[in-house]
């Protein structure tokens, strides 16, 4: 494989093979979901019958065909999986557009089938106890059973028509458009399809020489063709405009056949052969298959029809966009050796990536994202205070500056990151006091100005702490003097803390003495 | 190629893919792997003539296995492909096109998986008597099977972990046989026999029918197996983590036990400890025939090791951060090469994104902030839900708010960096500032409040 550019333009195998390989493993997939469907509704229909005719006998009957649905629809789901890769290969933009288009409802598959499957379990193992719980859980599980293919057929249907998309997006599904009757068609289509399936399954696995069973489930197959053509017609309307010669070449075929097994099924006295083989079998055996290969190269024909068009110029575009990139590969390489060897498990690490963009190589609180800020990131080089405070501010943040929380670090890894601040800032050290006899104005002035915010001792006031930024805990939180004269001075741009640069200097420096003496 | 960019509300993205993939795993590992080699082991006891209960107990044990493996496992696991494809969908379109041949070949080996486990329930009762040695043929083939499907899939699942070269090399062998490949494999199989022993061990303690010394065989052979294997899955994931790269694994701590629980340095080494030591005990009252003591620890073990396998679920998914496929794609779903782009040109993003939703916010701006967020912040965090950015963002300024998002990348290191242009980083600020602010009144701030 060529290295790597854009994955999306990677393709495992020639696109032709992938169409091949999509028909066979979708073909394999479509058979499981069809004779499980068909089981799950001719199961719980019979149930129904039996149960209100009080048969038990019967109804024995009835469970042993309910069984092979844990096999079939085992199969059903494992078989998905490969048509699900393929089609994620060779339509990424249309799968993945269509299903995101319709997120929950796609997504509530999951529920839905775990939902069916457990449901149409207990269905079956409770059949012969009292009534009334198989009744709930059948009703249940085929009711969830019977939303998935709507769901499958809704998604499908919209991935083919990418003029309907922008519609989805908007959340404007015009009723006039031709989408919602092509999907009820569709639906309906795969429903009878599983009636046909289900019944032609059962005819030959469980009716065994029950002459009386085969009849019924003859009755059923011949009631599913007829509803497959009456669902037929319509529904080629529908992708009128998308029709091609393959495509009218598969669906005369499979309806050739359809009309052919119709006519091997056609109701006749309930006659039995001696040998115990059934009436019209060998046409059957041979109609069925080609019925389901021929609708099945009309469905992906007129699928490709589409999407291989719109397919082709995505991955044009795409081969545009990846070596208009290419140049910057290299770059993104070193980006991301770099960040490889950066291990954020020491405090110089974290200093230097979380905290430096604003605080700066010196702490000074000129990092340049901090030019951004209106409030000034604190210069930390001038903190000396608690470290259960500092860790509290890291953690927390500080609401009203930009000082965002750092809880994103464990214990260990903030630990680490506060001896860093104490190694390079000696942070945690003693505050240091200008040793100086404080004057009255000064003391009166805190008391009657400053301590309006930060507290007469220092712990911000109850008025202080409704400010965004709220100033710091000074009992607990001290700066150098030669910054609190400069706070004092200049303000705190973006706070309130206003300049008192008019008040003589001697007064603004007792305040600094006053701010250093708070620190307990 | 810009898909819908769809974001699961309330529960965010990360949390319904781990719901999903958790409950997957549990069955995966320990149902179809684990519960399914001891059933296997224990009609191979009975098939050579130590005792019918050894079938009995065997064929019991089968069906629910067969149930919930086929109903809630198989869809489990196409379910996280569904969940991926909607969350991730430029994500999980880049895994698929690499490891299509894996994943291809993975298909078979999950289909024969299920034919044979099919076959092994459907002809258990015709072949039981009259044919115990193809029975036992069969259920080896079916391990054997379950087993090569769990190594596959784990070239995958470590590739997105450990790019030892690959981002390099670009060759699908470097991406593939990563570090990881052989300890994720061991590990996990070892773990889903582990799971497998302690849910046979809980039901032999509450349900076994038969005489106190069949049940007691059966306690001392699950107690030896659930010992061995857990021993098995200790050095196994020592392997393992050794061999991820250190820059992801720090953030283990903060993965498992998020903001505020990762304060507490010790918690999740004493809950591990707490969680193996329960589990050991449990294994060890079954070797020893303690009946009773294995059925008191058996339900706290159970609620221990789903803890487990779901904390090792989310730090392997989590600590990959801030990439989704490392050296290629971040976590954001924006191919390095396009942030590399927009970081030396001006690219902006909006022009690019084809489904911007239109049904939340009505104003242009809002709208363009909405998708902005989506696409760049939204795989991880939410508005309204888990890890809701509005509380994050709450307090800050403007300003603040687009200084932050300017630094993303080195601020956190899980964190990718915001993609498009200043212009539109301020769009995307503006609307998160607005919505972090919307119901703020101002009101007294207490010290130590802790966002």
């Amino acid at each position: 494989m060529a290295p790597w550019k854009d994955l999306f333009l990677a393709l495992p195998l020639p696109e032709i093979w992938l169409r091949i390989l999509l028909f066979v493993t979708f073909g394999l997939h479509l058979l499981f979901v069809l004779l499980m469907l068909g089981t799950a509704m001719l199961g719980f229909t019979y149930f129904l019958k039996d149960c209100c005719s009080g048969n038990r006998v019967e109804m024995g009957w009835s469970q042993r065909m309910v069984k092979s649905h844990l096999g079939l629809k085992s199969l059903a789901v494992v078989l998905g999986v490969g048509p699900l890769l393929i089609i994620q290969v060779i339509y990424s933009l249309g799968f993945f557009t269509a299903t995101g288009l319709q997120a929950f409802t796609w997504l509530s598959v999951i529920p839905l089938l775990i939902l069916a499957f457990l449901a149409i379990e207990l269905f079956e193992h409770k059949m012969l106890s009292r009534p009334w719980l198989p009744f709930i859980s059948g009703v249940i599980g085929l009711g969830a059973l019977l939303t998935v293919p709507a769901i499958f057929t809704g998604a499908l249907s919209l991935m083919e028509r990418p003029g309907e998309w922008p519609g989805f997006a908007a959340k404007a599904m015009a009723p006039g458009s031709i989408y919602l009757p092509h999907w009820l068609f569709r639906y309906l289509h795969v429903l009878g399809a599983a009636i046909v399936f289900g019944a032609a399954f059962h005819l030959f696995f469980t009716a065994g020489q029950d002459t009386e069973k085969r009849a019924r489930l003859r009755a059923w197959l011949f009631g599913g063709v007829l509803f497959q053509v009456a669902v037929g017609v319509p529904l080629l309307f529908t992708v009128a405009n998308v029709f091609n010669w393959t495509v009218l070449a598969a669906v005369t075929l499979g309806s050739a056949a359809a009309m052919a097994m119709a006519w091997a099924l056609r109701p006749a006295p309930v006659m039995t052969l001696t040998d115990g083989s059934i009436r019209g079998g060998r046409a059957l055996l041979l109609l069925l298959p080609v019925v389901f290969v021929s609708m099945l190269a009309a469905r992906q024909s007129l699928q490709d029809a589409t999407l291989m068009t719109l397919h082709k110029q995505a991955r044009t575009a795409l081969a545009q966009e990846s070596a208009d990139l290419g140049r910057f590969q290299k770059p993104a390489l070193d980006a991301f050796r770099l960040k490889l060897a950066t291990v954020y498990d020491n405090g110089a690490t974290i200093y230097a990536k979380s905290c430096q963009p604003c605080h700066g190589v010196g702490g000074l609180g000129d990092g340049p994202a901090a030019t951004r800020l209106l409030v000034r990131a604190e210069d930390i080089a001038a903190v000396r205070a608690d470290r259960d405070y500092v860790r509290q501010i890291v953690l927390a943040g500080w609401p009203g500056s930009g000082m965002p929380y750092f809880t994103v670090f464990d214990k260990d890894k903030i630990d680490s990151l506060l001896d860093q601040l104490n190694t390079t800032f000696t942070m945690f050290g003693p505050t240091t006091v200008p040793k100086r006899a404080v004057g009255q104005q000064a003391r009166d002035l805190w008391k009657n100005t400053c301590a309006t915010c930060h507290g007469a001792t220092g712990q911000p006031s109850a008025f202080g702490l409704t400010l965004r930024p709220a100033p710091p805990d000074l009992s607990r939180f001290s700066l150098e003097p030669e910054r609190s004269l400069q706070i004092i001075t200049e303000g705190y741009p973006g706070t309130v803390m206003q300049p008192y640069r008019a008040l003589p200097e001697a007064t603004r420096r007792d305040l600094v003495a006053i701010a250093a003496n708070l620190r307990r | 190629m810009t898909f819908p960019l769809i974001h699961v509300p309330v529960l965010g993205d990360g949390m319904t893919i781990a719901l999903n993939a958790v409950l997957h795993v549990l069955i995966s590992h320990g149902v179809a792997i684990g519960m399914t080699i001891l059933i296997v082991i224990f009609q191979n006891l009975g098939a050579t003539g130590r005792g019918s209960f050894w079938e009995e107990t065997a064929r019991t044990l089968l069906k629910p296995v067969v149930i919930v493996t086929t109903s809630v496992g198989a869809v489990t696991g196409v379910g996280i492909w569904f969940i991926t494809g909607i969350l991730a969908p430029e994500g999980i379109g880049s895994l698929i096109h690499l490891f299509f041949w894996p994943w291809f070949i993975e298909w078979w080996a999950f289909t024969t998986e299920v034919v044979l486990l099919l076959i092994y329930y459907f002809l258990w009762d015709r072949l039981a008597q009259r044919r115990p040695r193809l029975l036992m043929a069969l259920g080896w083939g079916y391990v054997a099977v379950a087993l090569s499907s769990a190594v596959l899939i784990s070239g995958i699942l470590g590739f997105m972990l450990t790019p030892d070269g690959w981002p390099s090399g670009g060759t699908f062998t470097q991406a593939y046989f990563n570090p990881t490949f052989v300890p994720q494999f061991m590990l996990r199989i070892s773990a889903g026999i582990a799971l497998g022993a302690l849910l046979i061990l809980g039901w032999t303690g509450w349900r076994f029918k038969g005489t106190a010394n069949e049940r007691g065989r059966v306690l001392r052979l699950t107690g030896l197996v659930m010992l061995a294997a857990m021993a098995s899955t200790a050095v196994f994931a020592w392997i393992y983590f050794s061999r991820i790269p250190e820059t992801y694994l720090t953030h283990w701590k903060f993965a498992v036990a998020t903001s505020v629980w990762s304060q507490v340095p010790n918690l999740l080494p004493v809950l591990n400890g707490v969680a193996v030591a329960c589990l050991a005990l449990a294994a060890l009252a079954g070797l020893l025939r303690q009946r009773r003591t294995a059925m008191l620890l058996f339900v706290p073990a159970l609620i221990l090791a789903v803890g487990m396998v779901a904390e090792f679920e989310r730090v392997r998914e989590f600590v990959r951060g801030p990439y989704l496929l490392p050296g290629y794609m971040y976590a954001n779903q924006t191919r390095m090469v396009r942030q590399e782009a927009a970081l030396q040109q001006v690219r902006p993003l909006l022009a690019t994104l084809d489904w911007v939703n239109t049904t939340t916010d009505k104003a242009p701006a809002a709208q363009a902030g909405r998708a902005l967020f989506d696409a760049n912040c939204g795989v991880c965090h939410s508005i309204g839900g888990i890890n809701d950015i509005t509380v994050r963002l709450q307090g800050r300024t403007l300003e603040s708010v687009n200084a932050l998002t300017s630094i993303t990348e080195s601020m956190v290191p899980f964190m990718p960096p915001f993609n498009g242009t200043e212009e539109e980083r301020l769009t995307m600020s503006t609307y998160l500032y607005s919505m972090a602010n919307k119901n703020t009144l101002p009101r007294p701030q207490l010290q130590g409040e802790v966002k």
